[in-house]
């Protein structure tokens, strides 16, 4: 078990480094000038070309290069090309939002996705699997935005019960909590209908399986044999889903974040990109990447939890 | 169970203390748009950054509610030598810094030595004019002495850029001059920013020097929040709900349904100058075909643009500057060929540009087509589609291509493109003339690559005259040259609607520089 | 990842099942009313984008600004937009470039996937290499391309076209790898290789045929996502540039008149529901037509 987790850690490393690797040639060709960004609308060229010397644009590529690697293996990712706030402060403040945001997320439509995708299951092709299913794939076909402006326009707007314009506190104070239903239904609502589809797939899959259908010979009960065989099976590819659709999720995440003024990291990959703030931009792609992996990683850990044939496999 | 009850608890003590935390009044809150990359007075030519900083520092001079007169602000008196080369102004004795030293003549002009030193790279120094010396004569006398009559000064002083700023805070920041803190002698102080999020003010308790044009020279709310709502639909809501108290970017569509919402009160000001335009670059083919951009100029329908996508909340026009604007030249504006599309396919037949197959014009087997640059924010897609269906009607191609707004400066600054749209604001003509159309501003601001020596010999008349009738007249020349050769297509003078809701008093539109709210008095909260 | 993300083991195809299969598709995706009625969507959806330029009412580009957003009834049957154009000729025109722009995102995205997810099932040695890299593509969200991309090529359809596919290579790799390597188990495949079938030849007549499954199903749902997350991008601005008409930008295009006008925002993004909604009953009917044992 222990020796599995390591393996995958190990494995990650060559992982993380194609992520820098790749990251900062997406930087390097992007044909924006920072300096001229900075510089803003009315700037001539002589303070165009002075920002840029101040910068150290003017070095050679493999310069700057070896510059950003050396900062990095000292935990220095730098300062904001645009307004000069380092890195890695503006990442620990938007990493909590976006943090925030997308587990209250997950918290609700998680278990509701599980809920309906089994109970769909056991009663397939009825009725209630007919509604659930429909509800599930509208949930997959429905735009955020459209659900995200949709829901400030019901429960912020026409009823107003609920707030919208950003995060007002931590999640521990009343306003903190109310700020964030919103934002975390329409992220959640995009999420409930994968994982039902999922769940639903995988609960039929295992319901026709060999083990189950020799349960079920041996007289357990229905719910017995769909709770301790089926779902626990089951729930191997809705956890991939979930690893695998966090980047969807992260997708959905910068949207809402606009929409709702979120002072999420989703807002400021995006900012950072689009001006060119090599430093910041290379930072929230390394972070979320790391997410990213971390989440990978934990989802392996759990297929071995969850699947006894891999915890025997590479067992010691 | 025991989160539950911890949950319980937590909840209990937070209705315990809601009345108590009632009691303090909760900050005034403004929406806007978009965030500012920094708050450096001279480091940033952002709107964004000018009206957060005309709150949290002060200039020498002030500009009254007509966007036309001068008026005290740090200085009292002022006098202007006869050759208009050298300013003295006199302080007032009683200003003190956000953290309580007393400001002297010493602290203004550390300040504009900053503003025009080449090494701190101010993309605004040039506003400053050409400037021999600034000293201090005593601790409340500077002396600003200049190479040459700068007849714009004055108006350049009220901006932003020119504000009164901490040594000792400059030099403890550094380049986070206006990122993490700031110090100056603004109504409010600099209390936290988070970027993109919200930038927090508090009153300036030593400060009772208001410019002349507010009632009370004293600031009367004790915290203000600029809050960041980039989503249209969610910066009205959150007016109409009360979920914030001022906004002066309300989207174009929801100012007639704001004005009929009991409780929300919808000021215009009526002096506002802030102008789209769309510029073209006179050595690229096709477009260096004067005819092409007079028909272009005839072609397009400002009017509908006007209605139709600022929804009559924008006023169309026919001149190249806004006729609010100081040296406005109203025989430039008679030269301005009106909307005709007609007469544009006329003048396009007559001079050869016959129409091709595909319905695009050709004259010496070149297309009539350019392509056009922009920034994509709230109006650039609807305006430059709009154009584009126009100038297809005369047998025009115009290619649009709208950038993010932060790439959009360094897509601006290339020579890719033909044609770009921007929108600017300015306080004189003078200013808006100098800074788009003189020689040595090329290649930016000058996107035009307009080098006409006429042209410079006007402006720098208009700037270097010691005599307002004298700059008038250069002005008003300059005006009429450039009209005549369509260098620009003048669209709309944007409007200024103030939004505030029941819970605040005193809120009156200013404009300056595109900030809405100015220096912030009179102000007030009711609860 | 590794082995370890095969499919269910239980969920292996039986070794008769490519040869049975076949004939009855048609027919059983019929039997199934949503199912017929989502084949029936997508037909219709098609010909409508393919006939676009004939049966459109208006020119899709040039509008009327005396009427702008007019509502649905008001001005045509479907009203107008922000630039007085009709709607119905919009919606036509957008369908054909976001079909366009999710079928070859697919097309691109699973063709390089499935070529990749075999090899790494088939040739073991290759795997590591293959697979390691699918999790560097993985580790950049899909939105992050479609940023960076833009940002290299210029905001435009093939800034989010390259972004989709190279998004949807290592999903389709996955999945792929994971059903390939399950069928790789059976014992049918021993036999191949003990009678000297080409490797070509196994995985062409065998392996394929028994993963179409799974593949089927990804492909629809994927098919949906790229769809919404083309629709995301556009919606941040990365996607069709002014004037094409692309649903996704549309819905963007909209969003600041949605209190007002509801249906110029509405109307692209539930004509962007109803594709994904078709394309989803249409996987689910299709998976439940090629599993024989769910098949009743």
């Amino acid at each position: 078990m222990l020796r599995h987790v390591l393996q995958r850690l190990l494995l990650a490393v060559p992982v993380l480094l194609g992520v820098l690797l790749v990251g900062f040639l997406l930087m390097q060709v992007v044909p924006n000038d920072p300096a001229v960004v900075r510089a803003g609308p009315t700037a001539t060229q002589d303070v165009i070309e002075g920002i840029r010397r101040d910068l150290g644009l003017d070095r050679p590529l493999w310069l700057q290069f070896a510059l950003y690697l050396g900062r990095l293996a000292r935990g220095d990712l730098g300062v904001s090309i645009i307004n000069n706030m380092p890195v890695l402060e503006e990442l620990g403040n938007t990493i909590g939002p976006t943090l925030e945001l997308m587990l209250a997320s997950l918290a609700w439509s998680v278990p509701l996705g599980i809920g309906l995708g089994t109970v769909g299951a056991c009663w397939r092709g009825g009725l209630l699997d007919r509604a659930i299913m429909m509800v599930s794939v509208a949930g997959v076909s429905v735009p955020v935005f459209l659900l995200g402006l949709g829901l400030v326009w019901l429960l912020g707007f026409t009823f107003p019960v609920l707030p919208f314009s950003g995060r007002a506190g931590p999640l521990w104070t009343l306003e903190g909590l109310a700020g964030i239903i919103l934002p975390a239904l329409t992220l959640g609502g995009v999420f409930v209908g994968p994982v039902a589809r999922m769940t639903r797939s995988a609960v039929l899959d295992v319901l026709g399986a060999d083990h189950v259908r020799t349960a079920r010979a041996k007289g357990l009960s229905e719910t017995a044999v769909v709770l301790h065989h089926a779902l626990r099976n089951a729930l191997i590819p809705v956890v991939t889903l979930i690893g695998l659709q966090i980047g969807f999720l992260l997708g959905g995440a910068v949207v809402v974040e606009s929409i709702f003024s979120w002072p999420g990291i989703g807002r400021l990959a995006v900012g950072a990109i689009l001006s060119s703030d090599a430093p910041m931009a290379q930072g929230t792609i390394i972070i979320l990447s790391v997410g990213f992996i971390l989440v990978n990683l934990a989802v392996d850990v759990l297929y071995a939890v969850l699947d006894p044939r891999i915890r025997e496999a590479s067992g010691p | 169970m025991k989160l539950a009850t911890t949950a319980l608890a937590a909840g209990i003590s937070a209705l315990c203390l809601a009345p108590a935390a009632a009691q303090t009044r909760a900050p005034l809150s403004i929406l806007r748009v978009i965030d500012a990359d920094r708050y450096d007075p001279v480091r940033s030519t952002a709107t964004s950054a000018a009206e957060v900083i005309f709150m949290l520092a002060d200039t020498l001079v002030s500009l009254d509610f007509d966007m036309k007169t001068i008026k005290p602000l740090l200085a009292t008196s002022w006098t202007v030598s006869p050759d208009g080369r050298t300013y003295t102004f006199d302080l007032r004795r009683d200003v003190k810094f956000c953290d309580g030293r007393p400001m002297t003549a010493e602290d203004v002009v550390y300040s504009f030595k900053r503003w025009i030193d080449p090494a701190t790279r101010s993309p605004v120094a040039a506003r400053a004019g050409f400037v021999k010396d600034i000293r201090a004569a005593d601790d409340h006398t500077v002396v600003y002495e200049l190479k040459e009559p700068s007849s714009d000064l004055l108006y350049q002083l009220t901006l932003s850029f020119a504000s009164v700023v901490d040594k000792a805070a400059v030099e403890a920041l550094g380049q986070n001059f206006g990122v993490q803190g700031f110090n100056a002698t603004g109504p409010y102080c600099w209390a936290s920013w988070t970027p993109r999020q919200e930038l927090v003010m508090k009153r300036n308790p030593h400060y009772t020097w208001g410019p002349p044009i507010y009632r009370n020279p004293a600031p009367q709310i004790d915290q203000i929040v600029w809050k960041i709502v980039p989503e249209a639909n969610t910066m009205m809501a959150a007016m109409q709900t009360r979920q914030a108290d001022v906004t002066y970017y309300p989207p174009h569509i929801a100012i007639d349904t704001m004005k009929r919402v009991p409780g929300l009160n919808v000021q215009q000001q009526k002096n506002y100058i802030y102008d789209v335009f769309v510029g073209f670059k006179v050595n690229k083919p096709v477009v260096e075909d004067g005819t092409i951009r007079r028909a272009a100029n005839m072609a397009v329908n400002k009017d509908a643009i006007a209605k139709a996508v600022y929804f009559g909340n924008g006023t169309p026009m026919h001149a190249l500057l806004s006729p609010t604007v100081i040296d406005y030249d109203a025989k430039a504006a008679s030269l301005m060929p009106a909307f005709d599309p007609a007469g544009a396919a006329r003048l396009l037949d007559a001079e050869g540009w016959k129409p091709g197959p595909d319905g695009v014009r050709v004259k010496d087997g070149r297309r009539a087509s350019f392509t056009l640059y922009g920034i994509r924010n709230d109006t650039g897609p609807r305006i430059t589609e709009a154009m584009q269906a126009d100038l297809r009607k005369v047998g025009i191609d115009m290619q649009i291509q709208l950038w993010d707004a932060t790439v959009a400066w360094g897509k601006l600054a290339t020579q890719e493109f033909d044609a770009f749209i921007l929108s600017y604001p300015y306080v004189t003509a003078t200013e808006a003339l100098n800074l788009y159309f003189k020689s040595t501003q090329a290649p930016t601001p000058n996107r035009m690559n307009w080098k006409d020596a006429k042209t410079d010999a006007l402006l720098d008349a208009a700037s270097t005259a010691n005599d307002p009738a004298a700059r008038t007249e250069a002005n008003a020349e300059a005006q009429r040259l450039l009209t005549q050769a369509n260098v620009w297509i003048p669209l709309v003078t944007q409007q200024m609607w103030l939004v505030s809701g029941d819970r605040v008093e005193g809120a009156r539109p200013h404009g300056l520089y595109g900030a809405g709210l100015y220096k912030g008095l009179d102000l007030s909260l009711k609860r | 990842m590794s082995e370890t993300i095969a499919l269910t083991p239980e969920a292996a195809p039986h070794a008769d099942f490519a040869v049975a299969r076949r004939p009855s598709l048609l027919r059983a995706l019929l039997r199934d009313p949503l199912g017929a009625a989502a084949l029936a969507v997508v037909l219709l959806v098609v010909l409508a984008a393919l006939l676009a330029p004939w049966i459109a009412p208006g020119d899709p580009y040039g509008g009327d600004l005396a009427n702008t957003l007019k509502a649905p009834g008001e001005a045509g049957l479907l009203g107008t937009d922000g630039q007085g154009r009709d709607m119905i000729t919009r919606l036509l025109f957008g369908l054909r470039t976001t079909l366009g722009m999710g079928i070859s995102a697919v097309v691109i995205g699973c063709g390089l996937g499935g070529l990749a997810g075999f090899a790494a099932a088939y040739y073991p040695a290759a795997s590591g290499v293959v697979m390691r890299l699918m999790d560097v593509l993985l580790s950049f969200p899909a939105i992050l391309f479609g940023l960076a991309l833009t940002a290299i090529v210029g905001p435009g359809l093939r800034a989010v076209v390259i972004a989709l596919s190279v998004a949807t290579v290592p999903l389709m790799a996955r999945v792929v790898r994971g059903a390939a390597l399950v069928v790789l188990r059976q014992d049918y495949i021993e036999g191949a290789r003990a009678l000297g079938m080409s490797d070509a030849r196994i995985l062409t007549r065998y392996v394929l045929l028994n993963c179409l499954s799974p593949i089927f199903v990804f492909v629809t749902l994927r098919f949906g996502q790229v769809i919404l997350l083309g629709a995301t991008l556009s919606f941040i601005g990365l996607g069709a540039q002014p004037p094409t008409p692309e649903l996704g930008a549309m819905a963007a295009d909209g969003r600041n008149f949605l209190f007002f006008a509801p249906h110029v925002a509405v109307l692209p993004s539930l004509v962007i529901f109803v594709i994904v909604l078709a394309f989803n009953v249409l996987g689910d009917s299709l998976r439940d037509a090629l599993d024989p044992r769910l098949r009743r």
